[in-house]
């Protein structure tokens, strides 16, 4: 939420205690603007907050299938974190997590780069790059799906592989849905960088150029330093999407070879053998440890913010 | 704020779903004093012009007092039933007649959602087959009227193959042996993990003689020497080149496009693939034969298909009942499941006057020998649990005496409630 742009003499000096102008109405220009804010922060609270406390509230109760049987503290949690179901399944979270993000982050980087240059085709370039992330992700994931499966076996005959079961061994699996996951979310974040890209001025290059700085350097102490705060909420974005990741798991693979994610888990609970106590309290763990890994980054960035001078979000 | 689990977006789809679902029980049942039956069932064959859809309005010629129109549910059956639990959860009388798959017959029975078929039990029983009025059954109490059934064959080349194999070790045999010689693929059915994964593996298992449930389904009746068989089979097949590569991640349609291609010499599926193999030119020689067994005695092959419920909520018990009785007992309306759809009936006598058609005729045969999966209120925990121990073992990447172990003692946690 960016405040309210005031007048620019103003702006120069942020607001602070001693703007405290008593309008005419006996509120101060503070108390009006939390006045103002209010209605949102209660239809969000309304929105966002419920679910979670309601998610919560569910999670203390025991259902056998969908009929309540009776208060039961925190035993569902106890169960959650004995089953080993939950810990494979978080396993492979963190792991499709870290290494999608990562790679990514570095092709995403790549692109950025590649389209903030100036050069012919530069349009169709950007266009091309980005019709992945256009795509919905169920629908990439089919397509992967068909692309990896030996039937029909796409990948196999491009690549004369025979019949190279992707989908069907530990391991290749597991890759087979990170490459679907990098290869539908890299444009997006290449679209994050090249907007924090084109924040950078051009004349910090230029002077560089002039003190003989080779592009490694001019990469190395310009563009990734200024372009943090942009890689921060790129990366942001994508790990807290990617630990709640569903539909490319659940398309391609069922679930099978150890490519269970903690959402297929929670819908598991939820819809197919409904166990709402249970669910809920699932749900409620991957909040919590999305919620965490969410705040890491807020507080980073915050820090960025406080520091940096782009509000750029 | 922008954090949100899994949970929040599931929630905002259970509303979609919810109001999505609530369906025109108010808006369009009220044409003067007679209030329109709704008929909640989902599938290829419920969309417009399909045969549900005839069989409706046979009955609403034959009843216009009562008439019945089709809610469409989804194709998928999952989301079908989460449909049906939604309504039926919040007691709305929005659906009258429910199309009830084969294993969900216990769970909605444990819910209270369906109207005790009991009192119509001797007209149903009379003139169904066994396999499928025992679906219809739980805790021995008939809670939903048979309708429509389902069951494998055994797909086979006839220019790769003279005489259909009777057992499975037969099978696998010349699978391998065709398979080399003509460059393909052996056999392939459903090995995905998923429900079909299941219903294949309990293929195997009953036909070495195996069960589930004693009787009554009071009692586990798992043998695990059996069991081992069975997951044995599988994991050799896997390993030997019996079953095609792309076994472990085909579903239904992933082994017709293989057999439709003519990449594999065998397969197991349901009747629906054969009018889709005949329409197509390009596809191979084919015929259909029962499945195999381990002795080479008769056949086994998991039941499916859908009965119709009636729901605890209608406002309209007496006349849902009635539709219910009659889609499960009026020949006219089971025979234009066999002719109009390719959809298996239940009715035992509709399948002497349908003896011309091969698919038909091979049903009437095996529908007798077919056994339902347990229609228990736990059925999709324990698929689920069996899918979690026994794929594993059937791709080598687990112990399968233990796999099977584990598959018994989910099993007995069933029963001791």
């Amino acid at each position: 939420m960016a405040d309210t742009p005031v007048a620019p003499a103003r702006s120069v000096e942020p607001a602070g205690p001693d703007q405290s102008s008593v309008r005419a109405g006996g509120f101060s220009e503070r108390t009006l603007a939390r006045l103002f804010i209010a209605p949102s922060i209660i239809l969000m609270a309304l929105v966002a907050l419920f679910p979670v406390v309601y998610a919560f509230i569910l999670s203390l109760n025991e259902y056998t299938r969908r009929q309540h049987v009776g208060f039961a503290g925190l035993q569902n949690y106890a169960d959650a974190l004995t089953d080993g179901r939950f810990w494979e399944s978080l396993r492979f979270t963190l792991v499709f997590t870290v290494t999608s993000v990562g790679a990514e982050f570095l092709i995403g980087l790549g692109f950025a780069l590649i389209m903030n240059q100036a050069f012919r085709g530069r349009g169709i370039t950007r266009a091309a790059i980005l019709i992945p992330w256009v795509i919905p992700t169920v629908i990439a994931a089919q397509m992967w799906f068909f692309m990896f499966n030996v039937t029909p076996g796409f990948i196999n005959n491009v690549f004369g592989l025979g019949n190279f079961n992707w989908l069907g061994q530990q391991g290749w699996a597991t890759f087979a849905v990170i490459f679907a996951d990098v290869w539908k979310t890299s444009p997006f974040v290449a679209l994050l960088l090249l907007a924090g890209l084109q924040t950078i001025p051009g004349d910090l290059y230029e002077s560089a150029m002039t003190d003989g700085a080779n592009a490694l350097q001019r990469l190395w102490y310009i563009t990734l330093p200024l372009l943090r705060p942009a890689i921060l909420v790129a990366l942001l974005f994508r790990t807290v999407e990617a630990l709640r990741v569903y539909d490319l798991p659940q398309v391609m693979t069922g679930g099978a070879f150890n490519t269970e994610s903690l959402s297929i888990l929670v819908q598991q609970y939820v819809v197919r053998t409904p166990n709402p106590g249970y669910g809920a309290a699932l749900s409620t763990l991957s909040f919590v440890i999305i919620l965490g890994v969410g705040l890491v980054f807020v507080s980073m960035l915050g820090r960025q913010l406080v520091i940096g001078r782009t509000t750029e979000r | 704020m922008r954090i949100r689990s899994a949970w929040l977006s599931l929630t905002a789809v259970a509303v979609l779903v919810a109001v999505a679902c609530t369906p025109g029980g108010d808006d369009g049942g009220d044409e003067g004093e007679t209030r329109q039956l709704v008929w909640a069932i989902g599938g290829a064959e419920a969309q417009p012009g399909g045969v549900h859809e005839q069989v409706a309005e046979l009955w609403n010629e034959q009843n216009p007092d009562t008439p019945i129109r089709i809610e469409l549910l989804p194709e998928e059956a999952d989301q079908q039933r989460e449909q049906q639990a939604l309504e039926l959860q919040a007691q709305g009388s929005g659906f009258d007649v429910l199309g009830v798959d084969v294993i969900w017959t216990g769970e909605y029975a444990e819910n209270e959602w369906l109207e005790s078929l009991e009192d119509v039990r001797g007209e149903i029983e009379g003139a169904t087959l066994p396999g499928p009025f025992e679906s219809a059954t739980w805790g021995d109490e008939l809670w939903v009227a048979p309708y429509n059934s389902n069951a494998g064959f055994l797909y086979y080349r006839t220019d790769l193959v003279d005489e259909p194999p009777t057992t499975w070790d037969e099978l696998c045999e010349e699978a391998i042996s065709v398979a080399e010689d003509e460059g393909i693929n052996g056999f392939i059915g459903q090995g995905a993990r998923y429900e079909g994964f299941v219903v294949n593996w309990l293929e195997y298992y009953w036909s070495a003689g195996g069960e589930l449930y004693n009787e009554d389904q009071t009692q586990v009746a798992f043998d695990t020497e059996l069991g081992v068989q069975a997951t044995e089979f599988m994991a050799d097949a896997m390993a030997d080149g019996c079953y095609a590569p792309g076994f472990n991640t085909a579903q239904e349609e992933e082994a017709r496009n293989e057999f439709q291609q003519g990449n594999v010499v065998f397969m197991r599926n349901w009747p629906y693939v054969h009018s889709l193999l005949e329409e197509d030119e390009e596809a191979p020689e084919f015929d259909i034969a029962p499945l195999p067994t381990f002795t080479g005695d008769g056949t086994i092959s998991a039941l499916g298909g859908f009965n119709n419920g009636v729901s605890a909520f209608s406002d309209n018990i007496d006349a849902a009942k009635e539709f219910v009785v009659w889609a499960a007992t009026n020949e006219e309306a089971q025979t234009m499941l066999a002719t109009e759809g390719s959809v298996p009936p239940t009715m035992a006598s509709v399948y002497d006057d349908l003896a011309d058609d091969p698919v038909m005729a091979l049903l009437g045969d095996v529908l007798g020998e077919a056994k339902p999966r347990p229609p228990a209120p736990e059925w999709n925990e324990i698929s689920v649990e069996m899918q979690r121990a026994l794929f594993p073992a059937v791709n080598g990447e687990a112990d399968i005496q233990s796999s099977v172990e584990a598959v018994r003692s989910h099993l007995e946690t069933t029963v001791e409630q």
